[in-house]
This record gives C-alpha cells, sequence and structure tokens, in this order.
C-alpha cells in the first residue's frame, strides 16, 4: 500500500508557498504539483516572481510559509545541496559557471559532489556524454569566463544534467536563441523525457513552451494567475492580458485590438530627449570595410553601413554573426583593427568612448548595465552631467512622461525593478543626453511579449519625434515592423539588406536569420 | 552531424604545460637534505627562512587561491603554534616530536573552534573578520599575564643546532608539498574551486560548502601552526608582539600575491623573490620596504596572476610557436 502511494502520489508538491522580502511578497500562496512525466511550464510577466519560486524549490531560498514535498519527503527545511543530493537540479537565469574553471570541470564538480569515491575514467565519461549533447564537447577545455553568454546558458543545463537530476528546473534557457536554436533546445528537453522524472521550463520563448509544456502555471505579482494545459491557458483573454500582449493575442481578440489602437492617448512630448534631424542632413552613421575582434579572433570582417539622419536601420542576424562587437565599436568599447567610421561626417575611428558620446551618439546596451547601488532617478541623473538644472528636470518629465513605471519607482533601486523596467531605464539613460543617435542593443532580450510591445510602443515614439535609431535585435517580427531598413549580418559583415517590406517577402531571409533547419 | 561531436579532445592526454616528472620533487628534497653538512651557517639560516615562509605561503595559498578564503589571520595560527610548543616543552618537558603534534592540533581545534563564526562569512568580511580575531588575540596575549604577558616565555632547553633547525624545517616543507600536492591534484581541487568561483552554484549542485571550506581551513591551520612552533623553537624566547604580529600575515600576503594566487608554484616563487629582494636590500630596510611595496603594486596591476602566471603565458606561447 505504501509502494503504491509512492507510484501515485507527485513526484513534487508545494503548498501554499510564500516568500516575503520585508514587506515585499514575492510569492504569494502559490501551490503546484508536478508527477513524473510530466514538463511544466511556468510564464508570467517580468518580475513576477518566476525566478524566486525556482529558488524556493531548488533550496536556494527559504520560504516563509508553506511546506514542499520531494519524492514523499518533506524537503522545506532541507538545506541546498541536501535537494541537489535528493535529486532536484536547476538552472540559473543568469548563467553562474565557475569562471575559474574549466568547461569539464564545472561538470566534474557536480559529479564528484554526488558521487565522491567514483572512478575518475567514469566520471570523464559521463561529463563528456553531456557535454556532447549540449553542443559544448569542444568547449571543454575553456574557462567558464571564456564563454559567451549564449554558451554560458549551455554550461547551466550541462551542469544540472551531471547531477542526474530527477526533477529539473530550467529557468528561461531559451532567451536570446535563434529559431535553429531554439529548435536545438526543445530535442534536447524532449530526449530528458527518459533519464529526467519531470521538467518544470520557465520561459519567454513561446514556441518552447508549446512544443514542450503539457501544463502551463501562469503567475502574476506572485500568484497563481491561472494554471491548466497549455493550449487552453495560451488561448485565454486574461493570459493574453497579462502575459501575452498584442503580438501573440489569440485570433478572436486580434481583430479588437486593432479596432483601438494603442496610441489613442495624446503623444508624448520627446523634444528635450532627441535632437531631431534635419532635412537632407545625409549620413548620421558610416562604417566603411570595417574590421573588429577580440585578439586573435576576427569578429567583424569588412563591413559596411550607412545609417541616413533621421531613419530607423535594423541589424539582425544569428547569434555569432557579430552583433554585438558592432555594438562595442560603435560605443567605441572596442578599437576596430581597419576601416573607418564616421559620426556626421567627422571621422571617429579609434575614439574613447566619451569622445563619442559627445558627438550625440547613445547606447542602450545589451544586459542593460544598471548601476545597482543608485536610485532609478540617480541612474538617470548620472547620464546628464553638466547639464543645467532646469534642463534636467525637463527632460527628467520627459523619461518618466514616456515610460510611467518608472515615474512610480523613481527612489527605487534600479535592479530591485523588473527586467522590463530595468530595460526602461536603460533607455531613458539613453535619452538623457538628448542624443542625435541611439543604438539598442537587444533590448527585447527575455522579456515578456506584453512588455515587449511596450518597449517597442516608446521606440515607435521615439521615431515619430525624429530620432535616428540603430536597433541590434534578435526578434525580427518586431524589428521589421519598425524599421525603415534592415541588413542582416553573417559572418562578420552584412550579407543582406533592404527595406523592411522587401526583407519580409525575400527567402533569403528565413536562409540566413533562421537558418536551413532541415541540414 | 555536428562538428563539436567529433572534435576528440587533446587537453587530457597531454601533459599539462609546466607538469614536472613525478621523480623530481622527492629527488630534489632528498638532495636539500644531504646537501645540509656542506652549507654555511649563512645558507642554513636562509635556508631556514625560505622553507619557513613558503610552509606559510603555501597554507594561506590553500585557503586564499583554491578556496577563495583570503584570510588576514595567519599570525594568529603562528603564534599559538609557538606558544604550545614552548609552553608544553617548559610545563611538562615533552619531547620535541610530541610538541610539535600538540602544536598542529592545537592549531586544528582552533579552526574548528572558529569556523562556525568565520566560515559563514563571505568574501571582504571573512578578511575583516579573520583581522579582527587576529589583533583581539594579540591584545588578548598582551594583556593577559597567564602566558608570559607582554615579556613573553623563554624556552628552558636548548633549542637545536642551525643544521638540525634547517632538517626540520625541510621536513616541514616537505608535508606541506604532499599535502598541497595530493590536493590539487585530486577532485578535492575541484570541489575547492568550485566553492571559491560561486559557492551558491556550488551548493546548488550538490556541495556543501562550508565542510569543504572547512578542510582547506584546518589544513590551512595546521600547517601555520606547525611553522610558527618550528619558529619558536629557533627563537627560544617568544612574546607577543613578535609571534602574534601583522608583519607574518603581511609578509605571507605579499609572497602569494607576487609569486601568484591560486598557482601551484606561485608560493614558491613568490618566496624566492622576496627574500632574494630582502638579502640583497638588506642594508638599505627602508628602501627594501619601498620597494616591495612598488613590486606589489605593479604585480597586482599587471600581471593578476603573479610571477608564476606571467611565466607560464611566456611558456604557453613558446610552446605554440
Amino acid at each position: 500500500m505504501k509502494r503504491d502511494d509512492i507510484v501515485h502520489a507527485p513526484l513534487l508538491q508545494a503548498e501554499g508557498l510564500v516568500k516575503r522580502y520585508g514587506g515585499v511578497i514575492a510569492t504569494d500562496h502559490v501551490s503546484l504539483e508536478i508527477h513524473r512525466g510530466d514538463i511544466l511550464g511556468i510564464i508570467g510577466p517580468n518580475g513576477a516572481g518566476k525566478s524566486t519560486l525556482i529558488g524556493l524549490l531548488s533550496g536556494a531560498l527559504v520560504p516563509s510559509e508553506g511546506r514542499i514535498v520531494f519524492a514523499g519527503d518533506d524537503v522545506t527545511r532541507r538545506s541546498a545541496p541536501d535537494r541537489a543530493r535528493m535529486g532536484i537540479g536547476r538552472t540559473y537565469q543568469i548563467p553562474r559557471p565557475f569562471l575559474d574553471m574549466t568547461v569539464r570541470e564545472n561538470l566534474l564538480a557536480a559529479h564528484y559532489a554526488l558521487h565522491p569515491r567514483c572512478r575518475a575514467a567514469e566520471a570523464e565519461a559521463a561529463c563528456q556524454a553531456i557535454l556532447s549533447r549540449t553542443g559544448l564537447a569542444d568547449a571543454a577545455h575553456l574557462t567558464g569566463r571564456a564563454l559567451p553568454l549564449l554558451r554560458r546558458k549551455r554550461l547551466e543545463v550541462a551542469r544540472a544534467l551531471a547531477l542526474k537530476p530527477r526533477l529539473l528546473l530550467l529557468d528561461e534557457v531559451g532567451a536570446g536563441l535563434v529559431d535553429a536554436e531554439v529548435t536545438e533546445l526543445i530535442e534536447l528537453i524532449q530526449s530528458l523525457r527518459d533519464e529526467v522524472e519531470a521538467v518544470i521550463i520557465i520561459e519567454h520563448v513561446l514556441r518552447v513552451v508549446r512544443a514542450c509544456c503539457q501544463r502551463l502555471l501562469v503567475v502574476n505579482f506572485g500568484k497563481a494567475f491561472a494554471q491548466g494545459p497549455t493550449d487552453e491557458v495560451l488561448a485565454s483573454d486574461e493570459v493574453a492580458a497579462v502575459y501575452l500582449g498584442t503580438a501573440h493575442a489569440p485570433a478572436s481578440a486580434a481583430p479588437h485590438a486593432q479596432a483601438a489602437p494603442v496610441p489613442a492617448a495624446p503623444p508624448v512630448p520627446l523634444d528635450r530627449l532627441v535632437t531631431p534631424a534635419l532635412p537632407g542632413q545625409g549620413p548620421l552613421l558610416e562604417l566603411r570595410h570595417l574590421n573588429a575582434g577580440y585578439g586573435q579572433a576576427k569578429v567583424l570582417n569588412g563591413l559596411n553601413l550607412r545609417v541616413e539622419a533621421g531613419h530607423t536601420v535594423a541589424v539582425l542576424g544569428t547569434n555569432g554573426a557579430g552583433k554585438t562587437t558592432l555594438a562595442n565599436v560603435l560605443s567605441g568599447a572596442i578599437a576596430p583593427t581597419a576601416g573607418e567610421m564616421r559620426i556626421a561626417g567627422q571621422p571617429v575611428t579609434g575614439w574613447a568612448p566619451h569622445r563619442i558620446a559627445a558627438l550625440g551618439m547613445a547606447q542602450s546596451m545589451e544586459g542593460r548595465r544598471i548601476f545597482a547601488p543608485l536610485t532609478v532617478e540617480e541612474n538617470l541623473l548620472l547620464a546628464a552631467p553638466g547639464v543645467p538644472r532646469g534642463e534636467v528636470a525637463a527632460r527628467l518629465e520627459q523619461v518618466y512622461g514616456l515610460f510611467p513605471d518608472l515615474a512610480e519607482r523613481r527612489h527605487r533601486g534600479g535592479t530591485s525593478m523588473s527586467g522590463g523596467q530595468q530595460q526602461m531605464l536603460a533607455i531613458g539613460r539613453a535619452l538623457m543626453r538628448r542624443p542625435r543617435l541611439v543604438v539598442f542593443d537587444e533590448i527585447s532580450l527575455g522579456l515578456a511579449p506584453v512588455m515587449m510591445d511596450r518597449l517597442y510602443r516608446a521606440l515607435a515614439e521615439l521615431k515619430r519625434s525624429g530620432l535616428t535609431m540603430l536597433i541590434v535585435e534578435q526578434d525580427v517580427e518586431r524589428a521589421l515592423d519598425l524599421a525603415d531598413e534592415v541588413h542582416v549580418m553573417e559572418h562578420g559583415r552584412i550579407a543582406l539588406s533592404g527595406t523592411a517590406r522587401q526583407l519580409r517577402e525575400d527567402p533569403r531571409l528565413r536562409e540566413l536569420y533562421i537558418g536551413a533547419e532541415t541540414h | 552531424m555536428r562538428a563539436a561531436l567529433s572534435i576528440r579532445d587533446h587537453t587530457m592526454s597531454l601533459p599539462r604545460p609546466g607538469a614536472l616528472p613525478a621523480w623530481l620533487l622527492p629527488a630534489a628534497f632528498v638532495l636539500l637534505a644531504g646537501a645540509a653538512p656542506w652549507l654555511s651557517d649563512y645558507l642554513l639560516e636562509t635556508g631556514f627562512r625560505l622553507l619557513l615562509l613558503m610552509t606559510l605561503a603555501e597554507a594561506w595559498n590553500l585557503m586564499a587561491g583554491y578556496a577563495g578564503m583570503v584570510s588576514l589571520g595567519t599570525a594568529s595560527f603562528f603564534g599559538v603554534g609557538a606558544y604550545v610548543l614552548v609552553g608544553l616543552v617548559n610545563a611538562t618537558g615533552a619531547p620535541l616530536p610530541v610538541a610539535f603534534l600538540a602544536a598542529g592540533l592545537a592549531g586544528a581545534l582552533m579552526a574548528v573552534l572558529l569556523s562556525r563564526a568565520v566560515l559563514r562569512l563571505r568574501g571582504l568580511y571573512f578578511t575583516v573578520g579573520t583581522f579582527a580575531m587576529s589583533e583581539a588575540l594579540r591584545l588578548f596575549m598582551i594583556n593577559y599575564g597567564g602566558f608570559g604577558g607582554a615579556s613573553g616565555w623563554f624556552l628552558q632547553v636548548d633549542p637545536p643546532q642551525a643544521r638540525g633547525l634547517y632538517w626540520l624545517a625541510l621536513g616541514l616543507f616537505a608535508l606541506t608539498t604532499l599535502c598541497m600536492t595530493v590536493i590539487t591534484r585530486s577532485r578535492v581541487s575541484i570541489l575547492l574551486r568550485a566553492v571559491r568561483d560561486d559557492e551558491d552554484a556550488a551548493a546548488q549542485i550538490g556541495i556543501k560548502p562550508f565542510r569543504i571550506k572547512l578542510l582547506a581551513f584546518v589544513i590551512a591551520s595546521v600547517l601555520t601552526s606547525l611553522a610558527g612552533a618550528l619558529q619558536g623553537l629557533k627563537l627560544g624566547a617568544i612574546e607577543p608582539y613578535g609571534t602574534f604580529g601583522m608583519a607574518w600575515t603581511v609578509n605571507v600576503l605579499s609572497i602569494v600575491l607576487i609569486g601568484g594566487q591560486g598557482l601551484r608554484a606561485g608560493p614558491v616563487i613568490g618566496t624566492l623573490f622576496i627574500v632574494a629582494l630582502s638579502e640583497w636590500l638588506a642594508d638599505y630596510p627602508a628602501l627594501h620596504l619601498a620597494f616591495t611595496g612598488l613590486v606589489l603594486i605593479v604585480v597586482i596591476r599587471f600581471a593578476p596572476k603573479g610571477i608564476a602566471g606571467l611565466l607560464s603565458q611566456v611558456f604557453a606561447k613558446g610552446a605554440r610557436s
């Protein structure tokens, strides 16, 4: 009878989980159950408390209330290492590899923690198999520090697998992947079904959620907002309202959304934040035969790019095509090794970042780079040094007009906000200098669809007010909607250019960007 | 087929750059021990100093370099070792091996007793915590009369001759080298470095950070206390200002930073450098300090992995071309 209980009891059961930080409730009476063979998806807006939930289940955080039962044992008070040894493996949303150890050692650490007396050859073989499977075999001898963000995410998954977990908690492992890589990820998750008893996935990439999860839990403001079979949850109007936004709205809701267009509100004044382009000004930014890289690795390879004043230009490309390096060259963070860069006709090749910024170019950097010890307002003020006080106040006013979320939180810590609000702050900070040209680097990375809608609405406002914009982006659809011209990067140069309309119908875009999945 | 799958990994089959044949290290120790009868007093004296500092530096490197615990408590364990040896020999006339054993055990006991308090602290807090402990203990030893107070104790037996001390120091350093080799070549090294790089992530893959840190803390403390006992035996007279003084801590710290933190060869190279520098500038003590400070600044700025790090970079480049 006892045995029967074990078979039918859920693998993991959480009841009434509450996590409070002082007066803030991050998780508010969430209960969930996961059975053997289940893949449960957790979705919700940024800052809804999804990662907190993973922390509570993995033992990194101690719940204020509630209990967690794993495989029949109450683990509420068990430490993180104990839970890992019982078979709960997790990944971090922002990867935390052991930076000064090789990729192989990162996995061996997990293996040896569990089996301190196993044979070395056995441990090596087990880790090698996981590395091959997660596409990291060629990086086995590199240090964690040497891996770029997306490979660090793979390492997170590989390290969790090295625990041979019974329950795997995946926290946004799909963020930043292009379609072909998402396909690989889906295949990987589905191939785990035989060895991992159950998986919980937190994900904004809806393709992963649709393909892998039978059930979804929607979290909003720390509460379980909806729960049920994946199709039903994704089709519900309430979920569309809090999470999915217009882009993924169910078909029935779409005409309604169009009938009541969003910019019904009067346009926000932005004249203090934007130096508009003058007619007939010529190109604001010009790159000719540009080469750049890091040490031996050459990333940009004869890149040509022109941004006309007043235009919105999007640069798309797969991971590793050189988009981030391009953004780094534009800001002056790395100097090109050959070629020329001009801003409004002025040669600026090899200039330091502050001199480039002084010409009216601003950046909203990938990963946001908010100063954690400063408040929202201090982060904004820092970007406008030497500007008269009245002018600063006017600019602040307009940033808050563009992003009312920031106005409400002006005295809170910059990194205490949700990911989407931090991205707003990064954009606001770029605008505080009243730039002529802003480079937006991967602003939609890791954001809920509803949040991406709001950010792109703000970008559309900025475009209307005459700002010249260069958008480096992963999300093809949104970039095509906004941009006048689109360039697709491949192997460090522009492989395909045209207007958004031309590219949308060009089969080569699919080939270049999405990758030939059948090969 | 993905290309990644077909690439065989070569790093395991090749010897690591800088890896020495296994017989070389024991042979070096035998040679150094056998050479003692022919060494002058100056060389025996300098050799003793080198070996003592190397032992302390290895112990500090085990904590800071491999386990991420930057300690400013070296002097405490050093002083405890010295006091236990001298006190025990004076009070009971215990033979030296027993006195050394007791000094080592005292270091281990102190580490275990303190672990609950200091190992819960991370990063800079651990450093400040060990510093506070160290200063508190020094002030206690100065002001409390039970252990001789500010004037300290005299050893009531004759200390061994210079040659005997040299052999003892060589023996201690051999023990240290054995410990370090076993730890850094085994899987313990991987667990230590995992905790060093990210304690929370290590906990999430089943490593118990407290145990791993305690292991490093206890081993380093035993070695430091043994070195202290040896220094107490050599001096014949110990007092709290010297044996519990910050000078030991600062010396060891600068040796490892200059030599190469977290690298196996760092402490030895750093000790050779510092001792050579102090011998060279022995007549200009003020200049010596200023110069050491300057070297420290240059190394931290331009070679964060110390001299050993620079050398391994040079060898790696040479091997490639």
